[in-house]
């Protein structure tokens, strides 16, 4: 819980320090690209044979 | 409920390209018709012989219109028989028309075969009991080997044929 100081409003709670999800955001599309990457690959390789 | 930013934007990249999957997949079935290649046809495993494609005579490749031809291959350890050729002789390389309409029907009389063509997209595996076939259009020259590609046996590794495809 944030701390509610004198005059601000409690709804004010999300100003709490978001997570820091850099990494994991990275590493998410990474593997999303790589899949899709191999994909194209094996169906690029399917139409040119 | 909160979501990170990010969280958003991984959410909806995964939920989408599982849609684009699902419909490049809904496509393929069910407008274009792609089935497995031994789509539920039946014939007596070991009576090969009644059914009309892969009698003696019928081996091989056929062909059956204009630019059309079917190929009727009964494999067994560790052969692919293409029937004989007008010496008698078994034929160990079949020969195809570039771009010409292509159906490769084929079965086995004893154990789980492959059937590939490499470097194609010919691939099967053959069942006994079931007809696989493959409907292609072959448009690149050249050699190419026919392979087991499911262990059948000691020989497994000598069960090989050749297909020429020549620029007509």
């Amino acid at each position: 819980m944030a701390k509610v100081l004198k005059g601000q409003q409690p709804s004010n709670a999300h100003d709490e320090k978001e997570p820091e999800l850099k990494g994991t955001f990275i590493s998410v599309m990474a593997i999303g690209v790589f899949i899709i990457v191999a994909w194209i690959g094996a169906f690029s390789l399917f139409l040119s044979r | 409920m909160h979501l990170h930013r990010y969280e958003k934007i991984w959410l909806t990249f995964g939920i989408g390209s599982l849609l684009v999957f699902l419909i490049v997949l809904g496509v393929g079935a069910f407008y274009q018709g792609t089935q497995p290649p031994s789509c539920l046809v039946t014939l007596d495993p070991e009576n090969v012989q009644a059914h009309e494609s892969f009698k003696d005579e019928n081996l091989g490749v056929q062909q059956i219109g204009e630019n059309e031809y079917v190929v009727n291959i009964l494999a067994s350890a560790f052969n692919y028989n293409f029937g004989k050729d007008e010496a008698g002789v078994p034929v160990r390389k079949i020969r195809i028309p570039k771009g010409a309409n292509v159906i490769f029907q084929a079965t086995t009389t004893d154990v789980v075969h492959g059937f590939q063509i490499a470097g194609t997209n010919v691939n099967m595996m053959l069942e006994p009991g079931y007809i696989s076939d493959y409907e292609t259009t072959l448009n690149n020259v050249g050699e190419f080997t026919i392979v087991c590609n499911e262990y059948c046996g000691v020989g497994h590794h000598m069960m090989t044929a050749v297909l020429e495809v020549y620029e007509p």
